[in-house]
């Protein structure tokens, strides 16, 4: 459902993303993990169309992001990690000008931003500006507009920052749903755990480059620990703790 | 898919929710530009209505100015809306956050451009065309026009906006793919210059000052000629004239109108063609530069360095001086700031005031005061601008200095030292320039400088208080800042301070210069009226300079303990 070839990001000289290749089959919860910096973002946001490759594809549902960039993006819904939002809009304007968007037509659009917003509990916000929600009610409206279309595909960066634990035991219930019905998602996160207790395969990105790549287990074997838990092997794979050098810079 | 024109939803109903919640000011802010708007308008038609109405009684020679006119007032227009469109697309179509949305959604590429063209257009424009309205309103009231005329004033506005913004639009898509990505700001310094140097240029091309010295010319004719040199029948500005014009004597200009509309629509799918191929490959430069290199102002930091300051305020200094810097919206509203000013001296230079001998050192001496109250108002202007944002554009940020051991004093002062400087810089040299090309009396000279020093540091002060009185921590720029309540009533009481001033000094001034020219000594009475008007404007600006410091770092501190 979503695939990347080859993919490559330069800024100059520097290389951001250095032929990254993957695919997310439907239904396919599949985690990218890396250290800040890794190149995770630059890789979302060349797959949501929003920056230019150096090289390599982007498929999204078979449609090349490149070439037939509208079929690509009809198929995907987009979370970023710093969303931009209408501030002086409602939740509702702001979803219905989203479905607008996507090319939905507005007896479906009613129905869809009432669906959504029951979804993700902001029904009682439905006509409140959107410069009044806090953090994570905004986060919950980004996501709301990303799955008001059915995307078959989507594309998640970061969702747990800044959700209560209620709201990310929202996210991830909404999240297993989708799945269940065959949607693909690719999610960015630095919460190991989520990632451990979620996604059904994980890329770990280090320099632009995927390291390692497969199932939790799959990861575990491979390293020679099958009972280690992912956080300790995340650090180990990309470059330690930096336990030693606090203790260093400390004594 | 929903046509282009979907895209511009959220700008409308962004703008029915703002009207329809109340903010603290907003009633004050809307009566000041209300009024303020309304006397603009109401100048413009009366003053072109009162010069069409002159020019009729030269019957055919007034018609040819009339001609001439309208042909200005569009060439004029063009250069404005041409650098307007340069500026506004590269943020409607590369820097706006919008575009993230916009973009990751399913859009055909030419909806995408539809609809930010229409944006740009909008925006790029509005303003001309806000200006230009009442002028051909009055022309019209004069000449007794049709409505016919107020109709093809419609069609000829409309397509003549669109030509220079389409090519500003053009410029920008081009340098934006041309140049090095991570240049935006130096790509609107370029911009800026170019803007100002095309604004000195075109105002030494029309040669205005000609008007005053008609009679000085042997031949009408030829003076006709250099003043009909820059409007070349080339220019979409020419064809909107004759357009009018036509309409005027109750004809229709097809040909012009013809032209303006196929080079509207030409130049429009030029660059829809030129958009479908370069805008994204744009975008996607644009992005990468967010992370620009930056220049890192070493040279800043040796200056604030070797100044006799604490290390905290130092170190306060040196972050506001790189920040302002670094921010790209500042640096091209300063440079159009210095085009302005470029305007006003060459204004001044060209001023033949000694073609009336008998008033020439009277006028010269009453333009030093209008001066004066004119560098007045543009330091309130620049002020509100610059200095009064100084304490909300901490932002989000603010938790540092607040958690920080400076105390509200130090930062206060801070930034009240990063202001002045420039501030009093500014505008000084704008006086003792324009004093300078008018050739004012000596004391003249030395009075006005040392008040508009003395108004720099009241106003400044004035600004750095009422700044940390009405701090807007969550505005989104600058500009929010200056419109706000806050900024608003510094507006008010910056223009009430330098209208009282200029009472204050204008009246000593003239009583000097009544006796000097007259050889005769001052009454003793007079001279104890006239030191204690000139006490009485110093200490206005000191009160207000102390005032407002004091009164801005005990507002700072009731914040701290909220």
């Amino acid at each position: 459902m979503i695939s990347l070839q080859q993919l490559v990001k330069k800024y100059g000289a520097f290389t951001a993303v250095d032929g990254i290749s993957l695919d997310v089959s439907p239904g396919e919860l599949h985690g990218f993990l890396g250290p800040n910096g890794a190149g995770k973002s630059t890789t979302f946001r060349m797959v949501a169309g929003l920056l230019k490759p150096t090289a390599g594809r982007v498929l999204v549902n078979g449609a090349d992001m490149a070439t037939d960039p509208e079929t690509a993006k009809a198929s995907l819904g987009f979370i970023p990690d710093r969303p931009f939002l209408y501030e002086k809009l409602t939740a509702g304007e702001f979803l219905r000008f989203h479905g607008g968007l996507y090319g939905m037509k507005e007896r479906l659009i009613a129905t869809r931003v009432r669906d959504m917003l029951a979804l993700f509990e902001l029904t009682d916000w439905e006509h409140q500006l959107v410069e009044s929600f806090s953090h994570g009610m905004k986060q919950r409206l980004v996501m709301s507009a990303a799955f008001m279309h059915e995307p078959r595909a989507v594309l998640v960066d970061e969702p747990m920052v800044g959700l209560d634990p209620r709201g990310a035991q929202l996210i991830k219930a909404v999240f297993r749903r989708m799945t269940d019905r065959g949607v693909a998602i690719l999610m960015s996160t630095h919460t190991l755990e989520v990632a451990e207790e979620m996604c059904d395969r994980v890329s770990i990105v280090l320099k632009g480059r995927i390291i390692v790549q497969g199932t939790v287990e799959e990861i575990r074997t491979m390293s020679g620990n099958s009972h280690e838990q992912l956080t300790p092997l995340f650090l180990r794979l990309t470059g330690g703790s930096g336990l030693q050098e606090l203790d260093e810079a400390v004594a | 898919m929903r046509a282009f024109p979907f895209q511009l939803l959220p700008s409308l109903w962004a703008w029915r929710n703002r009207t329809r919640t109340r903010e603290r000011g907003d009633l004050l802010r809307a009566s000041l530009f209300g009024c303020v708007g309304l006397c603009v308008y109401t100048v413009l038609v009366l003053g072109s209505m009162w010069l069409t109405t002159q020019l009729t009684t030269y019957a055919e020679l007034g018609d040819f100015l009339l001609r001439l006119g309208l042909s200005w007032l569009f060439l004029t227009c063009l250069s404005f809306l041409a650098f307007s469109g340069i500026v506004t697309s590269l943020s409607t179509f590369f820097l706006s956050e919008d575009l993230r949305l916009l973009f990751a959604a399913p859009l055909a590429g030419d909806r995408l451009f539809y609809a930010r063209f229409a944006r740009t257009i909008a925006q790029a424009s509005w303003m001309v065309v806000a200006l230009v309205a009442p002028v051909l309103v009055g022309i019209g009231l004069a000449r007794s026009a049709s409505p016919a005329y107020y109709l093809t004033a419609i069609a000829a506005v409309v397509p003549f906006a669109v030509i220079p913004v389409a090519c500003g639009s053009a410029v920008t898509l081009l340098l934006v793919n041309i140049f090095p990505a991570r240049r935006a700001r130096d790509l609107l310094m370029l911009m800026g210059l170019v803007f100002a140097g095309s604004i000195v240029l075109l105002l030494r091309y029309i040669q205005p000052e000609q008007l005053l010295r008609v009679e000085s010319l042997p031949d009408v004719m030829a003076f006709f000629s250099t003043l009909q040199s820059p409007v070349t029948p080339l220019l979409p500005s020419f064809w909107a004239g004759e357009m009018l014009f036509a309409s005027l004597q109750g004809r229709s200009d097809n040909l012009h109108a013809a032209a303006l509309w196929t080079t509207a629509m030409g130049v429009t799918i030029l660059l829809r063609g030129a958009a479908g191929r370069w805008h994204f490959a744009g975008y996607s430069k644009s992005q990468e530069a967010r992370k620009a290199r930056f220049a890192r102002h070493l040279v800043v930091e040796r200056i604030v360095n070797a100044m006799p300051m604490s290390t905290v305020r130092r170190a306060l200094l040196i972050k506001d001086v790189k920040v302002f810097l670094r921010d790209v919206t500042q640096w091209s509203q300063l440079l159009l700031l210095l085009a302005l000013v470029l305007i006003y001296l060459y204004n001044f230079r060209v001023l033949d005031l000694d073609r009336i001998p008998s008033m020439g050192a009277m006028l010269k001496n009453a333009y030093a005061f209008l001066n004066l109250g004119l560098a007045g108002l543009v330091m309130a202007t620049v002020t509100v601008r610059f200095v009064f944002p100084a304490v909300s554009s901490e932002g989000p940020a603010f938790w540092i200095v607040r958690t920080a051991p400076v105390t509200f004093r130090d930062f206060l002062w801070s930034k009240y030292w990063a202001g002045l400087v420039p501030v009093a810089c500014l505008t000084t040299a704008l006086t003792v320039a324009a004093n300078e090309l008018l050739g004012v009396d000596p004391f003249l000279k030395l009075l006005t400088t040392t008040a508009i020093v003395f108004m720099s540091v009241a106003l400044v002060g004035l600004a750095i208080g009422l700044g940390a009185c009405y701090p807007r921590f969550d505005a989104d720029n600058a500009n929010q800042v200056a419109g706000s309540f806050g900024g608003v009533a510094f507006m008010i009481a910056s223009v009430f301070f330098v209208l009282v001033t200029i009472a204050l000094l204008g009246w000593p001034s003239s009583v000097y210069l009544f006796h000097q020219s007259r050889h005769r000594a001052i009454p003793v009475l007079q001279q104890i009226l006239m030191m204690l008007c000139f006490a009485s404007a110093l200490a206005l600006s000191l009160g207000t300079w102390w005032y407002s410091m004091r009164t801005g770092i005990a507002a700072l501190n009731r914040l701290d303990r909220a």
